[in-house]
């Protein structure tokens, strides 16, 4: 039986495909994620550089640790975007940089029409809907506490909000973003 | 703090930035076993994820392949022959000839206005060709320790992670074990997988159940194997989707059977990724309480 295209496979097969050792899953995988985890380790670290490197190591190491991959503990995205943002903080904490400044956030991805995975690209999209419907306020803090290595007394201390106040927007923003993405039937990072 | 308290924690939780009293009762409520708060926080965490995959990039993926390569390159050369190291040594030798044979040539051409001049030239240039080589191979023997220094920092993060992972597992295992209405079942192997095993602790107080398997050949290419209850009333009722290891081992944390439920038995069966709501595939192991 011909093997089946690495590009065509959904991304759990790619992952059990890629701890059986090929290459060519790997390649795909970056092709779908790649670019999301040098952006996410980007907006951590702040230098163009650091960020590849770390999506590089990310991947690296789902090359290494294919097997270990649970689905029922989530979704491959899920998955990646974890390990990517451990590491990146890791590294920012290593370096001991000052951190990017809160203004500036939120560029959102421009989806092509064509991409890997029509679905993925929907849920982008409406995660960039959902981002813009939420208030500036709500999304400056959700961002800071995603991208940043600070703690929420420390994000208090940042935005000069009190520590209740970080909380419940936090909370809220992250409810809002998630009834939001509930309508699509899947969260995504499929 | 009450369920509902403490569920309003799982946003924060999934961003990792809980503190204090509240991560300790959080994660208190968590080790208990709450199927809600766990569904909850896996779902906040597949937002989180989406929106970070919504984030504008600017590295082409092409970039990060070609650093990836590097590293797979890396691997690769590890397991070259050595004809093959030597065939590389033979083409920088021999660029290395060329390179001397130029100074000789140079030289040649100064002694022609100078005897003197072209012996002062030769030296200098076989000179300075030794220790451009000299520094050219200590430059190579650098960035190869540098590579597999790496290479031994990522191997012993990866062991790192493994371990946690291991120590998680086992305290649930131990927990479930201690409980006074603890009980087990043990999988027998059946025909595709004879030398299979596997067992299950469970404790319905401590809503905890770990299934530790072994000896399961991998599944092959999208195919996952699935863990079942199979109920007096309900029949077969997923329970968790894993892959082994390299030796066939797992350790999976699943859910609780559905309350209420009696169970007659636990089964692994082979399905497609992703798993099936019943079981169709070949059954691998099989037990009764």
């Amino acid at each position: 039986m011909p093997k089946t295209p690495a590009s065509t496979l959904p991304d759990q097969a790619l992952v059990h495909a890629i701890a059986g050792g090929d290459q060519e899953a790997l390649r795909t995988l970056n092709q779908r994620y790649g670019q999301a985890l040098a952006a996410v380790a980007g907006r951590i670290l702040d230098d163009k550089a650091d960020a590849e490197e770390v999506a590089a190591d990310v991947l690296w190491q789902v090359w290494r640790q294919a097997v270990v991959f649970d689905p029922a503990r989530g979704s491959v995205g899920a998955w990646l975007m974890t390990l990517v943002r451990s590491r990146a903080i890791d590294r920012l904490r290593a370096r001991n940089v000052r951190l990017r400044p809160l203004t500036g956030s939120s560029s959102v991805a421009e989806v092509p029409d064509a991409t890997f995975d029509l679905q993925a690209a929907q849920t982008r999209n409406l995660v960039a809907a959902a981002l813009k419907n939420l208030g500036e306020n709500e999304r400056a803090v959700l961002e800071l506490a995603y991208y940043s290595d600070l703690s929420q007394s420390a994000i208090a201390a940042k935005t000069g909000l009190p520590l209740g106040t970080v909380k419940s927007r936090i909370r809220s923003a992250l409810i809002k973003l998630k009834e939001a993405l509930r309508g699509s039937g899947d969260q995504g990072a499929s | 703090m009450n369920h509902d308290q403490l569920k309003e924690l799982l946003p924060l939780e999934a961003l990792g930035i809980l503190e204090g009293e509240e991560a300790r009762a959080l994660a208190a409520h968590r080790a208990d076993g709450c199927d809600e708060c766990e569904a909850e926080l896996r779902g906040f965490r597949e937002t989180l994820a989406a929106m970070a995959l919504s984030a504008a990039g600017e590295a082409p993926a092409d970039l990060i392949w070609e650093r990836l390569e590097r590293r797979l390159d890396t691997i690769a050369a590890d397991s070259t022959t050595p004809s093959e190291r030597a065939g590389g040594r033979g083409v920088a030798v021999a660029a290395r000839r060329g390179e001397l044979r130029r100074w000789r040539v140079s030289a040649a051409i100064a002694a022609g206005v100078a005897l003197l001049m072209t012996v002062v030239a030769d030296r200098s240039a076989r000179q300075l060709v030794a220790t451009r080589t000299a520094a050219d191979a200590q430059i190579a023997a650098l960035a190869n320790r540098t590579r597999e220094r790496d290479v031994q920092l990522i191997e012993r993060d990866q062991e790192l992670t493994s371990l946690r992972e291991q120590l998680a597992t086992a305290s649930q295992m131990t927990r479930a074990v201690l409980a006074p209405d603890f009980h087990m079942i043990k999988l027998q192997p059946m025909p595709p997988a004879p030398d299979a095993a596997g067992l299950v602790a469970m404790s319905a107080s401590r809503g905890r159940c770990v299934v530790e398997v072994a000896g399961l050949p991998i599944p092959p290419p999208a195919k996952t194997y699935e863990l079942w209850w199979i109920g007096s009333k309900s029949g077969p009722v997923r329970a968790a989707l894993f892959n082994p290891g390299p030796h066939g081992g797992a350790t999976v944390t699943p859910g609780m059977p559905p309350a209420g439920e009696t169970i007659l038995a636990s089964a692994v069966t082979l399905e497609p990724a992703g798993g099936m709501d019943k079981p169709t595939g070949a059954m691998y192991l099989k037990g009764s309480p």
